[in-house]
């Protein structure tokens, strides 16, 4: 048994005795998340060692339903007192406060989710067996040293550094629900930043890059990534203000594309759906994209870092489509949301120690086009290549989008300079009916997978001509 | 334990414990159903040599692990002997600019739910389109308690609270949404004794209307009028950040090396106040146990000095000004903002409007961001409306405003005598860490800043 075993074996023994406690103290269901987390992270900057920040923190989050006149209501609960009288008073604390919250006719107790049998449990762990992520801090800095040092060689423009940075982790989640379903999984993560600056005085560039992955010999070379990192930094120099205002095709390499994905996901959350809070409550069943789009979204991808047996209240996820040849097939769904929007759960209950249940995607996949970015930048005649996207200017009720950006202005086919200081605005449901492109270069980040993205007929706002 | 850790080349060495309390309300569909607590405590050890720092948290109140992590900080920054023993004596902190009670004790738990019932109510009352109310409370007590390198001991009891409101309306097949909130240090009553329930409902529930009928926004640079209070996150974004210590230090900053330069227009002052009793943004002590101050930060146009946590201020030769904050026990502590405001100037706000021949009137805001090397900068309006020759026309939809930091206060042309701050909405995040602040300004008119709408783009 390694040392992962006796601790999933430990926490599912303590999260069995928070559930005891629940139920003395009055629940009827109850179900809670036991986590433990230790971590390290190494900071380094213009090659010294910055800072070394260790972590060592546990959890337990408890959600308890009361039996209350017009239905069950529930409280949630968390506490990083996780000794035996740290849990009874947790258990006590949440009874008292279910007992505040109102019924409610929809709520969904942890009892008779689908949960994944033995079997599945036990298929999983062998196919995701337990692996460290092969660092310490000796390790982390040499890495973080020889990132910024990349970085920092690869090009003259490059004049300073906001540092690179090595962390790596363990944790391991527990989950155990009053109908008798327990299971843990630890988790294991490794990561490598870094950032530097171009130019000087009033005319200095910054970018970065950074890779993440489960074991830190997967990640790509701390090399590759202090090279781009150089590379980005050092072709925003010089970047002017964007002259004039005018509709023109937008390409998203896939670092901001994400993004683009993300306002959908927001926009399909079923509790948004339900409290009529998306510009997407009516579109279940439409096409909202063009024919090529497909979205899908799978718990189980060899290089997805959101990889899950199960959801926040222990419903088997299985892999689904969210966009198949540009039409809208699911909303995501917690027990509670599928109940009100009579499905079943699609498996997307997303649950921290503290507050109440929400809902988010496993591994999400846009799947790639043929094109390379090259030839999408070919068919654009007048357009902005978008790198950065700043601020907040998505309205997830209507859809309206703004924001500001900075990139390479495209012409004639070709990326010419680097510009700043502008906006792109339009309304999301346009955006993505105006998706003309999709690269072949689909980008893995964490847990999405995307590919360049074209939009055509974007607003685009800047300086006086 | 602190004597434990402390090597004799460390510059600095401090403990933080911290025991943090919350409890949040929620309604949706006219009923409380969301109800959370947490109850969390932990300690943090921090040894710094030079430009090195080693931190070590840990959640477990146990004495091996309070040690171990002790021992971690000090093996990470420092090498070397022991130093000698230092005597713990306790410090009063500086201010009191809030009582140090658990805002929870203010109210009862049904009293807080029939708060936000009533919030349901009255909104739905205002107008029939009111299709959806959500509205949330939140409270929570946060104790410090600080021993730095010298031996001296300082406590903070930090209460917070919170009141949410937000609104979606229907007309047609057009559907919108308004929010509106505020909070402060102190008691959970004092929300009850306040109009604040009444205020914020209406807001919430007259910015979803009004978004109902707005137009879509211009695209472009034009000269932009901003109201007082909220609108102040103009500062914090522009400015603000890039004149944080850390930054500055290491050169990375548009606003490197400028102290004594002009940065703004002759009559604009902006100032960080940690001070000002019962913000969100002000604190008694910082995480590092200095006295919170007012620090000016540009005065008639000129910068006069950054925000600064202890190394940063060490390292730089400054003095540290009360600005070292940290989200909890378990981050590092970094120079953030408290409150941050401009001082108040001599123009009647109806002057500065009308002096608008065509732009936009921007009274309120969702977030911001900045890139504070480039100067780059955006904020979002949540409520702005179309000016033409000094009359407002119609509300424009939320747009996003670019600009860069270290040119933006240059164009500032007219400052109001109605200096605002926030209602006390406001949270800042960096590196990850989120800490509450506050923002405030006068009304004031910018010559140019690029509106991002989708009217007037052509092709």
């Amino acid at each position: 048994m390694n040392q992962s075993n006796s601790m999933s074996t430990k926490l599912e023994a303590l999260n069995t005795r928070l559930l005891d406690y629940a139920r003395q103290a009055g629940a009827i269901h109850a179900d809670a998340l036991i986590v433990t987390d230790i971590g390290e992270s190494v900071s380094v900057r213009m090659g010294k060692i910055e800072s070394v920040e260790r972590e060592d923190s546990q959890g337990a989050g408890l959600r308890a339903f009361v039996e209350s006149t017009g239905g069950l209501a529930f409280a949630s609960a968390s506490t990083s007192d996780l000794s035996d009288e740290g849990l009874r008073k947790l258990a006590e604390q949440t009874i008292a406060m279910a007992r505040i919250s109102e019924p409610d006719p929809d709520a969904v107790p942890p009892v008779g989710a689908m949960h994944p049998d033995a079997q599945a449990l036990d298929d999983w762990r062998r196919k995701h067996p337990y692996k460290t992520h092969g660092w310490d801090t000796e390790t982390a800095k040499e890495a973080a040293l020889a990132c910024e040092q990349a970085a920092l060689s690869y090009d003259k423009a490059i004049s300073n550094s906001d540092g690179a940075q090595a962390s790596f982790g363990e944790s391991c989640i527990t989950y155990a629900s009053s109908d008798g379903f327990v299971a843990s999984f630890p988790n294991v993560s490794a990561s490598l930043s870094v950032s530097v600056i171009a130019g000087s005085d009033e005319d200095m560039q910054t970018d970065y890059a950074y890779d993440q992955a489960r074991v830190a010999a997967t990640l790509r070379s701390a090399d590759a990534i202090g090279r781009e990192a150089a590379e980005r930094t050092a072709k925003r120099l010089g970047a002017s203000a964007y002259q004039g205002s005018k509709s023109c095709p937008i390409v998203f390499e896939p670092r901001v594309a994400k993004s683009l994905i993300g306002h959908l996901l927001s926009a399909i959350n079923g509790r948004a759906v339900l409290q009529q809070r998306s510009f997407l409550a009516d579109s279940l069943g439409k096409k909202i994209f063009p024919e090529f789009i497909h979205l899908v979204d799978d718990p189980d991808h060899p290089q997805g870092l959101g990889n899950r047996l199960f959801d926040g209240e222990g419903t088997a996820c299985k892999a689904c489509d969210i966009i198949a040849a540009g039409e809208l097939k699911l909303f995501l769904t917690d027990r509670y949301a599928a109940g009100r929007l009579q499905q079943p759960s699609s498996g997307h209950a997303r649950r921290g120690l503290t507050g109440d249940i929400g809902i988010g995607s496993s591994n999400v996949i846009l799947q790639p086009g043929t094109d390379t970015p090259e030839a999408i930048l070919q068919d654009i005649q007048s357009g902005i290549l978008i790198t950065e996207l700043m601020g907040f200017g998505v309205n997830g009720v209507n859809g309206d989008y703004s924001r500001g950006a900075a990139g390479f202005l495209i012409e004639n086919g070709v990326i010419t300079s680097p510009v700043q200081e502008f906006t792109i605005a339009g309304n999301l449901l346009n955006m993505f009916a105006n998706i003309s492109h999709l690269g072949s270069d689909l980008t893995w980040f964490a847990s999405t997978a995307v590919p360049t993205i074209c939009v055509q007929g974007m607003t685009v706002a800047g300086q006086a001509e | 334990m602190l004597n434990l850790m402390i090597p004799a080349t460390a510059d600095d060495a401090d403990l933080y414990l911290e025991q943090s309390s919350s409890e949040s309300l929620a309604l949706e569909e006219g009923r409380v159903k969301h109800v959370s607590a947490s109850t969390h405590q932990g300690i943090g050890a921090r040894v710094v040599c030079g430009e090195t720092a080693g931190h070590a948290y840990t959640d477990r109140f146990e004495t091996a692990a309070l040690l171990e992590a002790a021992k971690a900080a000090r093996a990470i920054a420092g090498q070397g002997q022991q130093r000698a023993p230092v005597a713990i004596h306790s410090q009063p902190s500086a201010h009191q600019l809030y009582l140090p009670e658990n805002p929870a004790s203010g109210l009862s738990m049904q009293d807080r739910k029939t708060l936000l019932e009533s919030i349901d109510k009255l909104a739905r009352s205002l107008d029939p389109r009111v299709k959806q109310v959500f509205a949330s409370l939140s409270n929570s007590f946060d104790i410090v308690d600080i021993f730095t390198m010298s031996g001296q001991h300082l406590s903070d009891a930090r209460p917070l609270v919170r009141l949410n409101v937000s609104v979606v309306v229907e007309s047609g097949d057009k559907r919108e949404t308004g929010s509106a909130g505020g909070g402060g240090r102190f008691t959970l009553s004092h929300i009850q004794q306040t109009d604040m329930v009444e205020h914020f409902t209406r807001e919430a529930v007259r910015m979803a209307l009004l978004n109902l009928d707005a137009i879509a926004a211009p695209a472009g640079p034009m000269p932009v009028v901003l109201g007082p209070g909220w609108p102040g996150i103009l500062l914090h974004e522009a400015i603000g950040h890039g004149l944080e210590g850390d930054f500055n230090r290491k050169g990375t900053s548009v606003f490197s090396n400028k102290i004594g330069k002009q940065v703004a227009a002759a009559g604009v002052t902006v100032v960080d106040d940690g001070t000002i009793p019962n913000r969100r943004g002000s604190l008694n002590v910082d995480d590092e146990g200095t006295a919170t101050s007012r620090t000016v930060l540009i005065e008639n146009g000129i910068l006069k000095g950054y925000m600064q946590d202890k190394q940063n201020a060490r390292l730089m030769g400054m003095p540290a000004t009360g600005n070292g904050r940290r989200e909890s026990y378990a981050d590092p502590v970094l120079p953030r903002m408290t409150n941050t405001f401009m001082l108040a100037g001599n123009d009647k706000p109806e002057d500065i409007l009308a002096s608008l021949d065509r732009g936009i009137y921007a009274v309120n805001f969702g977030g911001g961001q900045v890139d504070i090397t480039s100067g780059k900068f955006v904020f979002t309006t949540s409520e702005a409306y179309l000016v033409e020759k000094g009359k407002i026309i119609a509300p424009v939809k939320g747009a996003t405003l670019i600009g860069m930091g270290h040119e933006v206060l240059k164009k500032v042309s007219m400052v109001g005598n109605d200096l605002e701050l926030d209602p006390g909405v406001g949270s800042c995040g960096k590196d990850g860490q989120s800490v509450p602040v506050g923002v405030g300004m006068p009304t004031i008119r910018v010559d140019e800043l690029t509106v991002g709408g989708t009217e007037g783009g052509q092709s």
